[in-house]
């Protein structure tokens, strides 16, 4: 194997602090807007810049508040029509009928439903984050005071309360469903030879840096210039229907307790981690496969491929598609992607047995390549073929947020192992997660930035 | 679930490129052989050479493959299989409208690809639902 020098990281100066640091400020809102043209679009984006968060270090001089900048293609061609040579995902959005090959966003989620129905063309989603909700409110009205000054349309996507995603703080970096997120995020680190790049690495996720096979672009011409120092982010709203969640739990805990005994409660929480092959804590069914252990609740060190039988950890649990580590994957599946998560849950609790109201996970997935990494892996929790251990059938799904398709394309059962050589069978698990909305940005580099703030 | 890929690049007259296009279709099945087999998603591809309409030369190339699952993340696996990409590459050489810039990228090859496949999702005809991995699971290639 040759080793070609890797050429310097990218400054972090240059590149949004979300792209490479993953943020702990409680606090947070994701404003979609659309412009009025050029002029009102480089005012706007002009009147954030001081306000935009780099990756650098910022010691203990922690920021009370800050931002980042996405834009979509459409927002891109606002001020230079010319950038055509971007992805064709990225360009075609993820309601085209490619993206929907992977997505397979259908009934409830439909592309035709997303946004409560509306249409609205999303140039730039601004995400701002504050240390206390006053840092944020005061953040998000500069970012409103610079939308009017410069005509620029907020779009509302919630029907709900203030109409804005924002954060549910009290959760911190729990869930709606009751599990602890966020654990385990690719380290980005930075290969020495170009050839020694891992999926993890920071150049698949870092565009204009060679050595990645999923290769982020585009890396030449103006449309390269434009989008190095950039990451994309595949911004996707998913209602969770807690309801529906803890209605399966409740109902299938009989089965569970007639198989291997136990309380019901114990049943429900049994069934809640197979599902999702942490349990609720967060210790993974690898290392902890019968009851949840404090000590592991944060451990990502761990692989599945010794779980030949999926007696810990069911073949299609969500950690175990979503990431699949070491499981043998096929060729063309072959290295696993990796994506970084910046989630965060939006919208109050339930108060059972009421589960009406809106909530879900505001999910920003990272990547250097939309198609390559994420709607990739996505296609994977929709249809779980990417690894022989799913033969002869190789169309199980994501037990917690597939899409629960047509039995065409999709089983929607699940099964559960056991040591006995029986299983736990659920002939078709219910759909947890509604799609709200989905929208593929750029997050371009801070000089980026600055470039098209002055193209008025 | 199968898809349709039917990639239709019109070519220039010059002997040389139409001399380029017969080889690539001489020697299709032998140069994409092996990457094909180890992707495990194509069920059938071909070339096909579009004659001029007076019937001398060759007006076009069209390469017609049917695969399973969505197009675009797997771009990169033929991207990163040599001889697949020099296929590829080959095919945007000669184009009568090369791409501009040229394929030199996975970006690149994406745009070429999309930018030339006649066809969606929604056209093919489907005789049967499995994917060649379920289908070799059932009936092993024979040695």
């Amino acid at each position: 194997m040759a080793n070609t020098p890797m050429p310097p990281p990218p400054d972090p100066g240059n590149v949004q602090g979300m792209v490479l640091r993953g943020y702990t400020h409680p606090y947070s809102c994701h404003l979609l807007f659309t412009f009025p043209g050029r002029s009102g679009a480089a005012g706007f984006i002009g009147a954030l810049l001081g306000y935009v968060q780099s990756a650098q270090d910022w010691g203990n001089d922690k920021p009370v508040r800050m931002l980042n900048i996405g834009l979509t293609y459409a927002g891109i061609l606002i001020f230079d029509p010319t950038l055509v040579q971007f992805p064709s995902e990225f360009k075609a959005g993820p309601a085209s009928t490619g993206s929907q090959q992977s997505l397979m966003d259908s009934g409830p989620s439909a592309p035709a439903l997303w946004w409560n129905g509306d249409k609205p063309t999303i140039h730039c989603i601004v995400h701002v984050y504050g240390m206390t909700a006053d840092a944020l409110s005061g953040l998000a009205a500069i970012v409103s005071g610079a939308a009017e000054t410069n005509g620029v349309s907020e779009f509302l996507p919630l029907k709900s309360g203030s109409g804005r995603l924002t954060q549910y703080a009290p959760l911190g970096h729990d869930i709606h469903f009751g599990y602890h997120d966020g654990i385990d995020n690719p380290d980005l680190g930075w290969p020495q030879y170009q050839e020694a790049t891992v999926p993890s690495d920071a150049n698949n996720f870092v565009i204009g840096y060679p050595g990645s096979v999923f290769s982020p672009g585009p890396v030449s011409g103006a449309a390269g210039a434009f989008a190095k120092d950039g990451c994309y982010n595949a911004f996707r709203v998913l209602y969770q229907d807690v309801g529906a969640f803890e209605t399966f739990l409740t109902q299938y805990a009989p089965m569970v307790v007639a198989s291997i005994g136990g309380s019901l409660q114990q049943a429900r929480e049994w069934l809640a981690a197979k599902l999702v092959g942490r349990w609720r804590n967060g210790s993974p069914l690898i290392l902890s496969p019968n009851a949840p252990d404090p000590a592991t609740r944060d451990a990502t060190d761990f692989g599945y491929s010794a779980d030949t039988l999926g007696l810990k950890c069911p073949f299609s649990a969500h950690t175990r598609v979503a990431n699949p580590r070491d499981e043998p994957t096929f060729p063309a599946d072959t290295p696993v992607p990796r994506l970084s998560r910046r989630g965060m849950p939006y919208g109050a609790p339930p108060v059972p047995p009421d589960y009406g109201g809106e909530r879900g996970l505001i999910g920003l997935f990272l990547c250097g390549a939309l198609a390559g990494q994420f709607e990739l892996l996505y296609s994977w929790i929709n249809v779980n073929n990417f690894s022989n251990v799913f033969l002869p059938k190789l169309d199980t799904q994501d037990a917690l947020i597939a899409n629960r398709i047509s039995l065409s394309r999709g089983d929607p059962s699940f099964t559960i192992p056991l040591p006995n050589g029986q299983a736990i069978k659920i002939p078709s698990l219910p759909p947890f997660v509604v799609t709200r909305g989905t929208a593929y940005c750029l997050l371009p580099s801070l000089a980026t930035l600055r470039q098209i703030a002055t193209a008025a | 679930m199968a898809n349709p890929l039917t990639l239709y690049v019109p070519i220039k007259q010059d002997p040389d490129t139409q001399l380029k296009a017969q080889l690539a279709y001489d020697n299709f099945v032998s140069s994409v052989q092996a990457g094909l087999d180890t992707s495990n998603i194509v069920h059938y591809a071909r070339l096909a050479l579009i004659p001029n309409p007076g019937g001398e030369g060759i007006l076009a190339i069209c390469l017609i493959t049917t695969f399973d699952g969505p197009m675009n993340p797997y771009l990169k696996y033929f991207w990163n299989n040599g001889a697949l990409q020099s296929v590829f590459t080959g095919l945007a050489s000669i184009a009568l409208n090369p791409p501009n810039p040229p394929v030199s990228d996975l970006t690149g090859f994406e745009n070429f690809i999309n930018d030339n496949n006649l066809n969606t999702p929604d056209d093919l005809y489907n005789a049967y639902g499995q994917t060649v991995l379920q289908i070799r699971a059932q009936f092993p290639p024979q040695a």
